[in-house]
């Protein structure tokens, strides 16, 4: 299952694309369309679910560790 | 970066801005360097509910509850740097489960570690970046100290533009060296002190769908090697390695008439130790008017369990663990942010509840009576100097 998931996110951004010229990109700028619009956010959610759940990671290499109860 | 270019891309300054304020390592389609010094200040509560007395020996028993202080400084430095500084404070209180027994009935009930909790943790992060004609590259270096344990941390990262600036492919590579120190309290725990490293690979593809939406794929593996083991849990004895892979999907979709973006996200998580788990994130960023913004979000996170948990260990198994956090559930998370912009200030309100059940998982698996449930409110005010 997770082969053809592969295969389809792949092919999607491979194929599936039609050209956007520079100047058209002015939504894609939009501060609400970032893959992060809230760093501080982000990185409290991050360490509450890294630290109450067995998986982690997937936006970047990992961080550090902490002693979390 | 040449002047004709620095114009021709204007339009993407906005969407490098938000990208760099993501720590080195996570970084991505950042090109240009921010335009203005920004400062952010967050308070966070979060509060874990009580364990019901059909769960635990002893009767109902609080469980942790934690404040968080967050510094956020982002600024430019010359024509092609930027600086990037992180701090958080958190201050913990409670307890947190201690064993799993089986009680006369032959049901599991977990027995706490009773008010006993407190600690300090404090996390300064340093980000340099430089920005070249196609993308950047960052360095960063984080430490993490608590009364018991500390982390240092090293990442570097970094990101290249296509042709035809459609894509962008990413990798970044972070180091960390952990040291733990358990407290010793009433009971002591076994381990005086001990050490674990942690080493970590990225690499990622985000690709323009349309002009409307926007695609991205990452992989990333990680390798724990040293203790690995809770110490403050009584029957919990784990594997020194752990290599952990993760596949990543990501997904923004800006619709016109509603003036909202869609967001979705998604995480494969598996690892050596038997657990797969699969993470969905969706939010709906709704702008109202110029100046504010309503961010309702749906979290669903569902693991299966480690090859070693059970309820009732064996002892006489090489490894095992009753952590709630290694068995099988589902978790829901429904929160709702609220941002409004006020000249160069920005207020930032969020709330949100997580709730997990065994029931809830797509895996089998025996349920934890320690399962976890809380609230987590913050507030904070941003400043851009311009």
């Amino acid at each position: 299952m997770m082969k053809l998931l592969s295969l389809l996110v792949l092919a999607l951004m491979l194929g599936g694309c039609e050209t956007v010229a520079p100047w058209e990109r002015g939504t894609l700028a939009k501060p609400e369309m970032q893959w992060q619009t809230d760093t501080m956010e982000a990185r409290l959610k991050g360490q509450l679910y890294n630290s109450k759940e067995a998986a982690s990671g997937g936006g970047g290499a990992a961080g550090g560790g902490c002693g979390c109860n | 970066m040449s002047g004709d270019k620095k114009e021709s891309n204007s339009t993407l300054l906005a969407l490098t801005s938000s990208a760099l304020l993501l720590p080195a390592y996570q970084a991505a389609n950042a090109e240009a360097p921010p335009e203005f010094t920004e400062v952010g200040l967050r308070y966070s509560n979060y509060e874990e509910d009580d364990t019901a007395s059909s769960k635990t020996f002893g009767g109902s028993s609080e469980r942790m509850e934690v404040d968080v202080a967050q510094f956020h400084l982002l600024a430019p430095v010359a024509d092609d740097w930027s600086v990037a500084l992180d701090v958080s404070w958190e201050d913990m209180s409670g307890a947190s489960p201690w064993f799993v027994g089986e009680s006369a009935e032959g049901d599991s009930k977990v027995v706490m570690s009773g008010a006993s909790i407190e600690d300090t943790r404090t996390e300064v992060s340093v980000t340099t970046r430089y920005y070249y004609d196609r993308g950047s590259a960052g360095f960063n270096y984080s430490r993490s100290d608590e009364d018991d344990y500390e982390s240092d941390a090293v990442a570097v990262d970094a990101s290249y533009d296509s042709d035809d600036g459609m894509s962008t492919y990413s990798a970044s590579l972070s180091a960390s060296a952990d040291e733990i120190e358990p407290t010793q309290g009433v009971t002591p725990t076994g381990t005086l002190k001990d050490e674990k490293d942690i080493r970590s690979a990225w690499v990622g593809v985000s690709r323009i769908v349309s002009k409307r939406a926007i695609l991205r794929f990452g992989l990333s593996y990680t390798y724990r090697d040293g203790f690995l083991t809770d110490p403050y849990k009584l029957n919990d004895e784990r594997p020194d390695r752990r290599n952990e892979w993760v596949i990543q999907g990501g997904y923004r979709q800006f619709l016109v008439t509603p003036n909202a973006a869609l967001h979705v996200d998604y995480r494969y998580f598996n690892d050596d130790w038997g657990i797969d788990a699969h993470t969905v994130d969706i939010a709906w960023h709704q702008n109202v008017g110029g100046r504010t913004a309503i961010i309702p979000f749906l979290r669903y996170h569902t693991q299966d369990e480690a090859d070693f948990f059970a309820n009732s260990v064996d002892f006489s198994e090489r490894y095992y663990a009753d952590d709630y956090r290694l068995s099988a559930y589902g978790a829901v998370s429904l929160g709702l942010k609220l941002r409004h912009d006020i000249g160069n200030w920005r207020l930032n309100l969020a709330a949100e509840r997580y709730q997990s059940n065994n029931e809830w998982g797509i895996y089998g698996g025996e349920e934890s009576p320690a399962l976890v449930d809380f609230w987590r409110t913050s507030i904070g005010l941003d400043y851009r100097f311009r």
